[in-house]
């Protein structure tokens, strides 16, 4: 894993556009090692399309994607997440008829070694990897607390603990930036205490990088070091939350603005 | 009424009375059985990892089989032969990836099977452009004569494609269920995005199936080949197919075997002990009656996931 001096991931002017509509208008964001930056804004305002930017699943028409300082703007999703980045879907994409646990042993796919066809006749090291990978996933299991769950088809769980179970095939990745596409939508209450609580010791625990969409503000107060708020496909604001919350801008695109 | 009753209890006599010939009948259906079960194999593969319904699978049988004949015919050894019509079906898998799949990524499904239907024709011609449209014999060497087990004749040719079918089915079971491919398989079948973003290239995962369909239908298109000849009625057996993706599950690999199996035995009992009562032909639509009781009664098939529809 290397670290230079940079941010992790650039977003560097990016634009996407759909047929007429332009998702993304030259948006640049920059997210440094260690951080939880939310990035936030009204419907439509272009997050899950930005997040789908970074993650690989649409290329921007125009602007440039580095990641740890190298141009990796027209990466296709699985060579993103070779690089280290996992991510989250806003409607759940678990693999409905396996069990919690193979759901998150697919996330280690990318750390086993070997060829895909020798695995099936070589049993000694292919038992022995499965081995280890599984006692790592075995920690994030506690870690996330689904103990319970784990032999449960994940289509049979409840939201909320789908959710929660996404979140552990991507950290069982152990990426260097996890993608989170609003991990509270849904839940009530204690649900989300608990996943805020996940997330900042993800962030000091592993010492992931984590950008999220979250649509709770108090939330996104509560857990960001850094609010970046998008508007029709503009980044209208990025700064602490502080900043954030008093910014005129912001304020009119929530509430707003009387023209007279 | 009674005479009806009598008449359709009467072959129960015929096979208490004669064991012996009761279990070459059902030898014979186990075998045919195994060859429904390969040809609804290739479909399950296919249809789990991509949810496309590869119309084209039974020309596939015929086309691995025309091309190992032909090759065979021009004097190449059985090994090499058989060697060369693995690597064209390879390659027919990188090139239908290439130009049918990728192309259409992300188009609703009846597109797709559409395509399927294009590639069946289009398999069909290159078939018999390349290699004639003459019934041919197929012949690997597996010896065609019978023996006797305990009263019982058992075939040669039949017994080793029943081995060779079951082995085939029994590795990829373990390579489904066990291996890191498998699970990277599961995944796909499972939801396409998410299976992107966790590093799963979908492209390798479709070359994968579709060179393991092609495989299946060669030793589908060898077995059915070296008993009744190479012709273009090969292609015929995907529909018989169908039935036992419907006794089965369309996406369950032990649901393909076992409703496989339950057709072959079911059609050859059928034919032989109530073929008469019926005036015979009873193999011809049996496996169909059976499928519309079961479309009717058990949708999912015998494995499938049963379907919920939240409203």
């Amino acid at each position: 894993m290397s670290s230079g001096p940079g941010p992790l991931l650039e977003v560097d002017g990016v634009s996407v556009r759909f047929g007429a509509l332009l998702a993304l208008n030259q948006v640049s964001l920059q997210i440094h090692r260690g951080e939880i930056v939310a990035i936030i804004g009204p419907n439509g305002a272009g997050k899950t399309t930005l997040l789908n930017v970074i993650s690989g699943f649409y290329h921007p028409y125009e602007g440039h994607i580095r990641f740890d300082g190298l141009d990796r703007t027209r990466l296709s999703p699985p060579d993103v997440a070779a690089l280290g980045l996992a991510r989250t879907f806003q409607n759940v994409a678990l693999f409905k008829g396996m069990s919690v646990l193979d759901n998150i042993m697919t996330g280690r796919l990318l750390k086993m070694r070997g060829h895909f066809l020798l695995d099936a006749i070589w049993w000694g090291p292919a038992r022995r990897q499965e081995l280890e990978h599984r006692a790592f996933v075995e920690r994030i299991i506690d870690f996330l607390e689904i103990q319970a769950i784990r032999k449960t088809p994940a289509g049979r769980l409840p939201y909320g603990l789908q959710k929660r179970v996404e979140l552990a095939r991507a950290l069982a990745a152990e990426p260097q930036l996890l993608l989170l596409d609003e991990p509270m939508a849904g839940m009530n209450l204690e649900e989300k205490q608990d996943m805020s609580r996940f997330i900042l010791t993800v962030k000091e625990t592993f010492n992931t990088t984590i950008a999220l969409i979250e649509h709770d503000m108090g939330v996104v107060m509560d857990i960001s070091d850094r609010v970046a708020v998008l508007d029709y496909g503009r980044k209208i604001a990025d700064g602490t939350p502080d900043q954030v919350r008093k910014d005129q801008a912001v304020l009119d695109a929530y509430l707003g603005v009387t023209h007279d | 009424m009674i005479d009806l009753l009598l008449a359709v209890l009467r072959p129960f006599a015929e096979i208490a009375g004669s064991p012996a010939f009761f279990v070459e009948v059902l030898i014979g259906g186990i075998c045919a059985g195994l060859m429904y079960s390969l040809v609804a194999l290739g479909f399950v593969l296919i249809f789990k990892a991509s949810g496309v319904f590869n119309f084209a699978q039974g020309v596939m049988v015929l086309f691995a089989a025309l091309t190992l004949v032909g090759l065979i015919e021009r004097g190449l050894p059985v090994v090499l032969a058989l060697a060369l019509t693995m690597l064209v079906m390879i390659l027919l898998a990188f090139a239908i990836e290439r130009v049918v799949l990728r192309p259409l990524v992300n188009q609703p499904q009846i597109i797709l099977f559409m395509a399927t239907i294009g590639l069946n024709f289009f398999l069909e011609g290159l078939g018999e452009m390349a290699w004639g449209a003459n019934v041919k014999k197929l012949d690997v060497g597996i010896p065609d004569h019978s023996f006797m087990v305990k009263g019982v004749q058992i075939n040669e040719l039949e017994l080793t494609a029943a081995l060779t079918a079951g082995a085939l089915v029994t590795i990829l079971a373990v390579l489904f269920q066990k291996t890191r491919i498998g699970r990277a398989l599961r995944a796909v079948a499972d939801d396409h995005e998410a299976a992107l973003s966790i590093g799963i290239p979908l492209k390798t995962i479709w070359v994968v199936v579709w060179s393991v369909a092609g495989l299946v239908a060669i030793v589908a298109g060898i077995m059915w080949g070296a008993k009744s000849g190479v012709q273009f009625s090969l292609s015929l057996i995907a529909l018989k197919a169908l039935p036992v993706l419907i006794l089965g599950g369309f996406e369950s690999v032990p649901g393909a075997i076992l409703g496989g199996l339950i057709i072959g035995v079911g059609e050859k009992i059928g034919e032989v002990y109530w073929g008469p009562l019926v005036g015979g032909a009873i193999e011809n639509w049996f496996a169909y009656v059976l499928a519309l009781a079961f479309l009717l009664v058990r949708p999912q098939g015998l494995f499938g996931e049963k379907i919920i529809e939240r409203v």
